[in-house]
């Protein structure tokens, strides 16, 4: 009996307080009209800024007197937004918007879970002037099985990757940069650049181009081609374009061209150091004059291919609402305001005129110290880029040019598909151990692929490749039928 | 015998060393070189970058040792208190609460059941008790402090404590834990250094700058340092990023700043130490 009745002390006490704490929570959520003020949480990407409450009392003054809402903004560092999230959304916590892409807080993933409101419903209410400011490709391709599950943010359309050149290099050895279109045309460039420069790395350690549209991550082997037939799910590590490329690339690395610890190295090569001559980026337009400005020294683009339309691109930055939302209608609200208002997109972005920016009779801004130092956020990933304010080193006309390069982006053919790798996980993680142990070394050219390549494909098979590019071929061409 | 100590010893400290030759190399070297141990060229540039940022350093330095002294103070407490009680034999609970003690060590509820505790039943998101409370009581020290009194602490004392008419509470303050102050100094150590050292809670539930502990902040600076080098496209298009992150040698100045202090205290428990560890290390 006395044993019986500590236990049960213990248990009533456990109860009671459990009893207690639901019972608070669970009284807030009904009756709300649209006139409440209501107070909105977001959580956005980015390194917490000490400036953050100043902007956002100002945010507040002005959101309270359009939508009758303040917004509660909490930065999370880049290195931990996507643990967290992971945490908070598993938790069920109540939040309103979070940020959400293809490479932070996995947007299709969590739309599939169900972690986000479906929103078409939503836009046709309350986001009519989003809609239209926006390009209708990003909410055509954000779409998951019809229904869209977050806000895209208004930017470059396409991916296109470039080859960047260190230009005074270039100059020096007057070498002609025009002829260049793959990076076979570089062999005669770096063994100038290898034989005069002594210590300059001809290549900035990259990973090989591969036209392919992936599936997963670039890594996978699961791809669709980009020209030829199209609708084919391949292994991209399989075709003769990527033996031709690894092939390439392990000359250059036989050659010298490319630092030795390529395979392992997680070096940044940071642009500040002229220790490189060809590096390969990501391009969107006007990029090279700002890596011009970062670096300290002129930097010329070449491009690899027409700019892309991927899944990746449509939605690199986007926010959606959480499904735990209590607010949802004022958050697309609120979305709408910043995705359209300009006062309150420039006012997120660049702080307040006279504190952070200074605004010439043209409208161009320049960046006060207080900016650079305490207010520096993460303007591609707040929403519509547009609108934002240029300056006074910008060219005048960077968002038009912006609008050409979107109007001349390529959809890819599985633009829209989003695979649902449920029926499979066990084999893809097999194959993602496999890969993680093969691909970097042939990427960048380490490795011979004619050794290599034929081993990785045969671990792949052993894997269970076979399995999953089936279950996506099942999957693409349901969904191709319903386009 | 010596020689082959001292180098152990040697060996032991030579990775800390290295870590601030690097914090003292210039930072174009290291992008040119790799790390070297004896650089290039020499150069302040990452401490005068840590000066920069003295505010935010400051803060959390200020935090970390709010955190460890109250949260040291506060775990030893209730150790102290809570294996005292199970050590006592006429104690009658004392099995059923040693059991709730050691159940914890087998199992633990998960970090999203822990997440939720936290932020919705105790709503200490963004409070200074969210770095402290989690971290108060630990089941294996309770166990240590157990024994430690048991073996410590004759029976015989304590007898004649409370013929003497002394209470409970006197009994505990005046005579056992001056008795064991080698176990406590043991286990305060111990808390000390997971305090100090602890960047996970912080990771969790702060989302206030200002309260952001000091490995916390280490921790964030490198985490965004692997992030943004695994996702180079953000980078190259949004350069402020990376400029707003702490390079290779700042970041080991930062490394420094973190240890130095804890490392330097060390010695002074040394002598509890080793005395406290063996004799609480014995189970029964």
């Amino acid at each position: 009996m006395k044993k019986l009745g500590i236990w049960g002390l213990i248990l009533t006490l456990v109860m009671g307080i459990l009893a207690a704490c639901s019972s608070d929570s669970g009284s807030e959520a009904s009756g709300e009209s649209s006139d409440d003020h209501v107070t909105l949480t977001w959580y956005l990407i980015g390194t917490p800024q000490p400036d953050l409450e100043m902007v956002m009392e100002e945010v507040n003054a002005y959101t309270k007197e359009e939508i009758n809402t303040s917004i509660d903004l909490k930065l999370l560092d880049w290195g931990e937004y996507d643990e967290r999230m992971q945490v908070i959304t598993t938790s069920g916590e109540n939040y309103d918007i979070a940020f959400t892409s293809s490479w932070a807080n996995n947007y299709a993933l969590n739309a599939r879970r169900g972690a986000f409101m479906p929103l078409n419903d939503l836009i046709e209410e309350h986001g009519q002037e989003f809609k239209e400011a926006i390009n209708p490709a990003f909410l055509e391709g954000a779409q998951i099985d019809g229904e869209l599950y977050a806000i895209p943010t208004n930017k470059e359309l396409g991916q296109q990757a470039v080859l960047s050149f260190n230009k005074e290099l270039a100059d020096k050895h007057d070498l002609d940069l025009s002829s260049v279109n793959s990076i076979a045309d570089l062999e005669p460039l770096l063994e100038v650049i290898k034989n005069e420069e002594s210590g300059v790395s001809p290549i900035a350690t990259f990973d090989a181009y591969l036209p392919f549209d992936s599936i997963l991550n670039e890594e996978m082997p699961f791809a669709f081609r980009l020209d030829g037939n199209t609708d084919e799910v391949v292994n991209k590590y399989a075709e003769d374009v990527t033996m031709e490329t690894l092939t390439t690339m392990h000359d250059y690395y036989k050659k010298g061209y490319i630092k030795q610890d390529a395979a392992t190295s997680t070096d940044s090569w940071p642009l500040e150091t002229p220790n490189w001559f060809v590096r390969k980026e990501i391009y969107q337009p006007y990029a090279e004059s700002i890596w011009s400005r970062t670096a300290g020294y002129e930097i010329a683009v070449r491009p690899l291919h027409e700019p892309y339309i991927f899944n990746n691109s449509v939605t690199g930055s986007m926010q959606a609402i959480s499904a735990t939302s209590k607010h949802p209608e004022r958050a697309m609200q609120f979305l709408n305001l910043l995705n359209t208002d300009p006062y309150l997109r420039n006012l997120l972005d660049k702080g307040i005129e006279g504190t952070h920016y200074e605004e010439n009779e043209e409208g161009m801004i320049t960046d006060l110290p207080a900016r650079v130092e305490s207010f520096n956020m993460p303007s591609f990933a707040i929403g519509n880029q547009f609108i934002l304010k240029l300056y006074e080193d910008d060219p005048a006309d960077k968002w038009e040019a912006f609008e050409e390069f979107n109007e001349k982006s390529v959809p890819s053919p599985a633009l829209g598909f989003y695979f649902d790798s449920n029926p499979v996980r066990t084999e893809i993680a097999a194959i993602s151990n496999v890969t993680s142990e093969f691909s970097p070394a042939l990427l960048k050219g380490a490795v011979d692929p004619k050794e290599y390549l034929p081993q990785f494909n045969q671990k792949l098979e052993e894997a269970g490749m076979q399995k999953v590019i089936d279950e996506i071929q099942k999957q693409y061409d349901a969904w191709k039928s319903e386009q | 015998m010596h020689i082959l100590l001292g180098t152990f010893a040697f060996l032991c400290v030579f990775p800390f060393i290295y870590v601030i030759i690097i914090s003292l190399s210039n930072e174009a070297s290291l992008a040119e070189n790799g790390y070297q141990l004896i650089p290039e060229e020499w150069s302040f540039e990452a401490y005068a970058y840590l000066w920069q940022m003295r505010a935010q350093i400051a803060k959390a330095y200020g935090v970390t040792i709010a955190v460890t002294v109250l949260g040291t103070i506060i775990s030893v407490a209730i150790i102290a208190l809570y294996a005292y009680a199970i050590s006592r034999r006429q104690f009658i609970y004392r099995k059923q609460f040693t059991f709730i003690a050691f159940f914890t060590m087998l199992f633990s509820g998960g970090m999203v059941p822990f997440y939720i505790v936290m932020t919705q039943f105790l709503d200490l998101k963004n409070s200074i008790w969210a770095l402290i409370l989690p971290m108060a009581v630990n089941a294996f020290y309770i166990i240590i402090m157990r024994t430690f009194f048991m073996r410590t602490v004759p029976e015989a004392i304590l007898e004649s404590a409370r013929i003497d008419g002394a209470s409970e509470w006197r009994i505990f303050l005046t005579i056992v834990l001056p008795l064991s102050i080698p176990g406590i100094a043991t286990i305060a150590l111990f808390s000390t250094l997971a305090y100090w050292n602890d960047w996970f809670n912080a990771l969790l539930f702060i989302d206030d700058p200002s309260l952001v502990p000091l490995q916390s902040l280490l921790m964030r600076i490198e985490s965004n340092m692997d992030f943004i080098q695994q996702n180079s496209m953000l980078t190259n298009q949004n350069s402020s990023i990376l400029n707003s992150i702490p390079q290779d040698s700042a970041r080991m100045a930062m490394v420094v700043i973190a240890t130095l202090p804890i490392a330097l205290s060390y010695p002074f428990f040394q002598k509890y130490f080793i005395r406290g560890l063996t004799i609480g290390g014995v189970k029964d």
